[in-house]
């Protein structure tokens, strides 16, 4: 998996690309951390052109948002499709993370 | 009517003859002018005997083919009577077992209880829901145990570089006591309590030397299970559980269909329970039905007791009219009238029956060939149509 960050001034957008899976862990992490580092409120992840994500990678979603939580930030997974949209539906994590189309 | 026919057809070409009934009702009519005497020719009362003779055999012929046709259609009324009773009755018993499948239909037993099955599916969605919302929750436990652990073994290696740091600091104490030691025996008497600290230096030197050892090997053991730990842990949260998670779309679908399937079969067999319902009713209505047969034997009863009557009368004037006639006068067969009745009977048993009451018990002779050998045998069935 790779990332570009595009900080604007409502909210940071940031696009996952390819397969976001346990071996990405320590990139996430960086990625966390970028994000805290950034000003806006609502942080967006892109989720448009991520093909494929894997039962460690929805609980490093959930760490994301607990993180982006603990300083008042909003997480927001934006327009998920193929396996990553059936995996967000199935584990019904629209009840924990805000989810846009 | 089929009487007054077939007399009619004997006479065709015979125009001259009186009306028939006419001539019967001026023989039995009781009146001042029957005392008065008649010329009549012997030709007329010879043909009138003959009728009256044919003609009261063929009313007690039709009275008996009538009981007989009675006796038929009662019989065969029972009959079809009491299988539609049956049938009436497999068919309630049909529906009762098709309600029973219906109202078994729509649930399945589990532990001797019925749950219906739109509760066992919402049930089990509800199972498969938790067990996915465990997994995510292990996931993000695991994940979060794999990012304290990886910072752990980073302050581990901190560690083991401050102990490595304690040996750095150690030796160069160590080196330096040792230097103070010379220094202080160079400097002879003088130097005497010096050598005494110095050489205290050197075994707290020693002393911080051993407890950085015992530290390392403590930090060794450490560092050696988080990093095992951290593999484990590794292993678990790279275990991808996400075909898991999906197998929950597949397992929706196929309750989806296992309800829409079950909803089917049940209409279906409503409708079954529904058919074998009326079914019922409409052969109870049929068995109704079958009740015509009464009223057909009572109305049948009451022409036999009209053509009695009227072959008594026939009798009694037949009986009458000998007595005034002369014993050589003898009645005359009617052949042509005998012809007519004969040829109408299309079922040969009847035919029979007719030709043994009109002919042989008769004067007439045998011209029909109703006593052929063949046309004996030809209906042991009884109801066969013979076509001549």
């Amino acid at each position: 998996m790779d990332y570009g960050i595009e900080d604007k001034d409502q909210e940071t957008v940031v696009r996952l690309r390819g397969r976001l899976t346990f071996n990405d862990h320590a990139k996430l992490r960086a990625l966390i951390r970028e994000m805290l580092q950034t000003k806006a409120k609502r942080q967006v992840l892109d989720l448009s052109a991520l093909e494929f994500v894997d039962s460690a990678g929805i609980g490093m979603l959930l760490i994301a948002r607990e993180e982006m939580s603990n300083v008042d930030k909003l997480l927001i997974l934006r327009a998920a499709a193929g396996q990553v949209k059936r995996v967000l539906t199935v584990a019904q994590l629209n009840k924990i993370v805000a989810i846009e189309d | 009517m089929s009487y007054d026919r077939s007399f009619r057809g004997s006479h065709e070409g015979g125009d001259h003859a009186p009306h028939p009934a006419a001539e019967l009702e001026s023989l039995g009519t009781v009146s001042p002018a029957a005392a008065e005497k008649l010329p009549v020719t012997a030709d007329l009362l010879s043909t009138w005997m003959g009728y009256a003779d044919v003609q009261r055999r063929t009313l007690e012929a039709i009275q008996h083919e009538l009981s007989r046709t009675s006796d038929t259609v009662e019989t065969a009324t029972l009959d079809l009577s009491s299988r539609f009773r049956e049938l009436a009755e497999k068919a309630m018993e049909q529906s009762l077992r098709v309600e029973q499948i219906v109202s078994m239909a729509g649930s399945i037993a589990i532990d001797g209880e019925r749950v219906p099955m739109d509760q066992l599916v919402v049930g089990m969605q509800d199972m498969i829901a938790d067990m996915i919302a465990n997994i995510v929750t292990l996931s993000r436990h695991a994940m979060s145990m794999v990012y304290l652990l990886d910072d752990v073994q980073k302050d581990v290696s901190e560690l083991e570089k401050s102990i490595a740091d304690i040996d750095v600091i150690n030796r160069q104490t160590n080196f330096l006591a040792l230097n103070a030691t010379i220094e202080a025996s160079r400097a002879g008497e003088a130097g005497r309590t010096f050598a005494v600290v110095a050489q205290e230096v050197r075994h707290l030197s020693r002393s911080t030397g051993e407890l950085a050892d015992r530290m390392r090997s403590k930090v060794t053991a450490v560092v050696k299970g988080v990093r095992n730990g951290h593999d484990i842990l590794r292993q678990i949260a790279n275990t991808d559980m996400s075909p898991q998670m999906l197998a929950k779309e597949r397992v929706d679908k196929t309750m989806e269909s296992l309800v829409d399937q079950t909803n089917h079969f049940q209409s279906v067999l409503e409708t079954a329970a529904t058919v074998s319902s009326d079914m019922s009713s409409t052969i109870g209505h049929m068995v109704t039905g079958m009740q015509f047969q009464d009223l057909t034997k009572q109305r049948l009863e009451a022409i036999n007791d009209s053509l009695a009557i009227m072959s008594a009368g026939l009798d009694e004037l037949e009986n009458r009219t000998r007595v005034e006639l002369p014993a050589s006068l003898n009645g005359r067969v009617p052949q042509e009238w005998l012809d007519e009745l004969l040829g109408r009977f299309k079922l040969s048993e009847m035919r029979q029956r007719f030709v043994r009451k009109l002919l042989l018990e008769g004067t007439a002779l045998d011209e029909h060939g109703v006593l052929d050998v063949d046309a004996g045998h030809d209906d042991s069935s009884g109801g066969d149509i013979e076509l001549f």
